[in-house]
């Protein structure tokens, strides 16, 4: 064993081989018995051996393409809004940080807070009998709830879009002002500073380029998470379109068997579907950064 | 080494296919004595669906005592998210060949669940009507005997019963401006628009709400109540799908959303946004008026045309550890005072009575009297509520429904 962890090929292999189980056993194990079991026939239907038929009435659903939409559009709105407002505060809370202390503290307040927790308090708050409805109510700009703008339960899914950005911002921010604060950017923009560049010019050619890599792959973490979870578009979505998490699991949940083994043929679809944006994502990104950094 | 392993494994699998499940010894309920005999110093393990404190508490507090005083037995209540959870425990060990000595005793079960088991053969049968207080049941009701559609074939004892009631606040509308029936309710959305809606189905109540719709459009229960044809299904169905389609603007949200179940719907009334829930406690919506969830001016009432009841059972595996005990408790269940007890709201719960009123002693008549006496306003009328009583259909038709619901009115997908 000493040997063995002397040998400099080996080292990082054994060290990484506790991790590289665990992911790949749970989440490698998961993906392959979601892909048998989506091609096995179900139960009491008769068919023997192996079958797409869960792929085809997948793909024969007209709410199929519509729900990719919406969950695309919903993922990469609540990635562009958490990575925009996370950088413009923790550049903001750079400046002030180090004289108040507690405002970071405050900013990353949402960071233990169960999503679903959110999601009942964007209800409270946005829902059509929620707080500020009934503040508009009271101060006479609306006659009664259902004259207070659709904000949850939305076809825009506003109310969902506002949960993940509470939730997200302070996840991209807390990371960006990690970022920040490193040697390496404080360093390079006083040498940019004492060689005559603005604020301005600082922050596009020196500090957002030197961020931005960090910034990306929390950006992915946030693209992957607001594409598959599904508990906050279940509690604050319509009804319909569905989004492709709500989608599977009121498939897994069915009465019927024959529900289950499309609901894991929708899951690696979107595991799919998420695999290829992240990966095009990141291509297109790295590239911009790097020509941007020029 | 390995070489042993290997052994070691083959001996265990051989042993194990080779030896005959051990064939479970059950108790004859016929024998009564024998049975409370066999049943003490037992633990009894009691599935139930733990989602309610008020019925948790109400369990420990009635049944615990009297089965340690009484009959020497312990009462281990196991909560569950899901009935299905103790459906699936007892699949799984039948599957591993568990046939003794499984973890539930008890189930507190039915419709699909009870379904599900019933096809697995999973369910100790013939031994309900039997106990000793099955006799102040009515087996030939249909709506004791058949659990949606299927018989009970002595496979499941009553606990409980459930009715489905509209709720109205008295403080916003008078009773007699209120619909009575579907058809009247059809031209009150129109008349109200944006005050209703009803949880989206497969949520329980929203499918309930909508298979009432379908009784009263194809006129009465008793065409869909076994078996399942398809064609007259889709004929009778269109009409309804229709309806709702055409009824959408005038929903809450024009009927682009719908709650997706009775909690969302209750919230919408208690803050005003619509005019009507439902509730399924037949003794009434006082513990949802204590617990703040109802306005205190909030009043349950049944349509003319009636809503459906089912009734909740206690099942025992076949693989129970503890059947004796088991079938003590589901005729400890059955007690007149202990079902009188379970219908005061005050004892927190409000479920349904399984008994026959003329079939017990004038005491317990009269505590039973003294308790509907007591329901007041936030209780309908009981003998109203059994009046009114539909019965449910066979499962097909729920599935059919649902996923019909789901196609052309949330999707709305065009109808052929």
């Amino acid at each position: 064993m000493r040997t063995l962890l002397h040998d400099e090929r080996l080292r990082p292999w054994l060290l990484l081989a506790p991790a590289l189980t665990v992911v790949g056993v749970l989440a490698g194990g998961a993906i392959v018995q979601a892909a048998v079991r989506s091609v096995s026939p179900v139960r009491g239907s008769g068919e023997t051996g192996l079958t797409l038929s869960a792929y085809r009435s997948l793909l024969a659903d007209p709410e199929l393409p519509r729900s990719l939409l919406l969950t695309l559009y919903l993922a990469t709105t609540s990635t562009l809004l958490a990575v925009v407002l996370g950088i413009a505060a923790a550049l903001a809370l750079r400046q002030v940080a180090a004289r108040s202390r507690w405002l970071t503290t405050v900013f990353q307040l949402p960071l233990p807070i169960p999503h679903v927790v959110g999601a009942v308090a964007v209800l409270a708050l946005l829902g059509q009998s929620g707080l500020f409805s009934r503040i508009a109510g009271s101060a006479g700009l609306i006659d009664d709830a259902a004259s207070f703008p659709a904000l949850v339960f939305d076809p825009l899914a506003i109310g969902i879009l506002a949960e993940y950005t509470w939730k997200e911002v302070p996840f991209v921010g807390i990371v960006a002002l990690a970022l920040l604060r490193s040697s390496r950017v404080t360093e390079q923009e006083a040498a940019a500073r004492s060689l005559g560049a603005g604020p301005w010019q600082r922050l596009r050619h020196v500090t957002l380029p030197l961020v931005l890599p960090g910034v990306l792959s929390v950006a992915v973490i946030v693209f992957a998470f607001s594409f598959g979870a599904f508990e906050v578009p279940l509690l604050l979505g319509a009804s319909f379109p569905e989004t492709l998490p709500v989608m599977a699991f009121r498939r897994h949940t069915d009465i019927s068997l024959a529900a289950r083994p499309e609901a894991l043929a929708l899951s690696l679809l979107m595991a799919a579907v998420a695999v290829a944006c992240v990966a095009l994502a990141m291509r297109v990104a790295r590239r911009t950064i790097r020509e941007e950094g020029r | 080494m390995r070489r042993t392993w290997l052994a070691a494994i083959a001996v265990v699998a051989v042993a194990c296919g080779a030896a005959d499940a051990p064939t479970p010894d059950v108790p004859d309920p016929a024998d009564w004595d024998a049975v409370v005999e066999r049943a003490r110093g037992q633990t009894v393990n009691l599935h139930m669906w733990g989602g309610s404190n008020e019925i948790n508490a109400f369990v420990d507090d009635h049944y615990g005592p009297r089965l340690a005083e009484e009959y020497d037995i312990t009462l281990n209540r196991v909560p569950l998210a899901d009935t299905a959870d103790a459906v699936a425990t007892v699949l799984s060990e039948l599957d591993a060949d568990q046939t003794v000595g499984g973890a539930v005793d008890l189930i507190w079960i039915n419709g699909e669940n009870f379904a599900t088991m019933d096809d697995a053969d999973a369910l100790l049968r013939g031994w309900a009507p039997l106990l000793p207080n099955a006799e102040l049941v009515d087996w030939d009701d249909p709506a004791i005997a058949f659990d949606a559609g299927r018989p009970v074939d002595g496979a499941e004892s009553p606990w409980g019963s459930a009715q489905f009631q509209f709720v109205y606040d008295a403080d916003r509308h008078d009773l007699d401006e209120l619909p009575r029936s579907y058809a009247e309710l059809a031209d009150w959305i129109v008349a109200n628009p944006g005050r209703f809606t009803y949880p989206s189905p497969p949520a329980f109540h929203g499918t309930r709400f909508v298979k009432q719709w379908f009784y009263e459009l194809s006129g009465g229960p008793d065409r869909w109540l076994d078996g399942f044809d398809e064609a007259a299904y889709d004929e009778a169905s269109a009409e309804l799908w229709d309806l709702l389609d055409d009824l959408e603007p005038y929903l809450w949200r024009e009927g682009q959303t719908y709650p997706n179940d009775i909690a969302d719907l209750d919230r919408l009334f208690a803050n005003g946004e619509v005019d009507l829930t439902f509730t399924q406690l037949p003794a009434g919506i006082d513990g949802q008026i204590q617990a703040g969830v109802f306005p205190e001016t909030a009043r349950p009432y049944v349509f003319d045309t009636g809503g459906i009841g089912d009734t909740h059972y206690l099942a025992i595996p076949v693989n129970a550890n503890a059947p004796a005990a088991a079938m003590v408790l589901a005729n400890l269940a059955l007690e007149p005072d202990l079902q009188i007890a379970k219908l005061d709201p005050a004892n927190g719960w409000g479920d349904g009575i399984v008994i026959e009123p003329d079939r017990i002693d004038d005491d317990a008549r009269s505590a039973l009297q003294a308790v509907e006496d007591s329901l007041g306003e936030t209780a309908v009328d009981q003998a109203e509520l059994a009046a009114a009583q539909l019965p449910e259909t066979v499962g097909a038709y729920t599935d059919a429904i649902d996923r019909d619901w789901d196609r052309f009115i949330r999707q709305g997908q065009p109808r052929e």
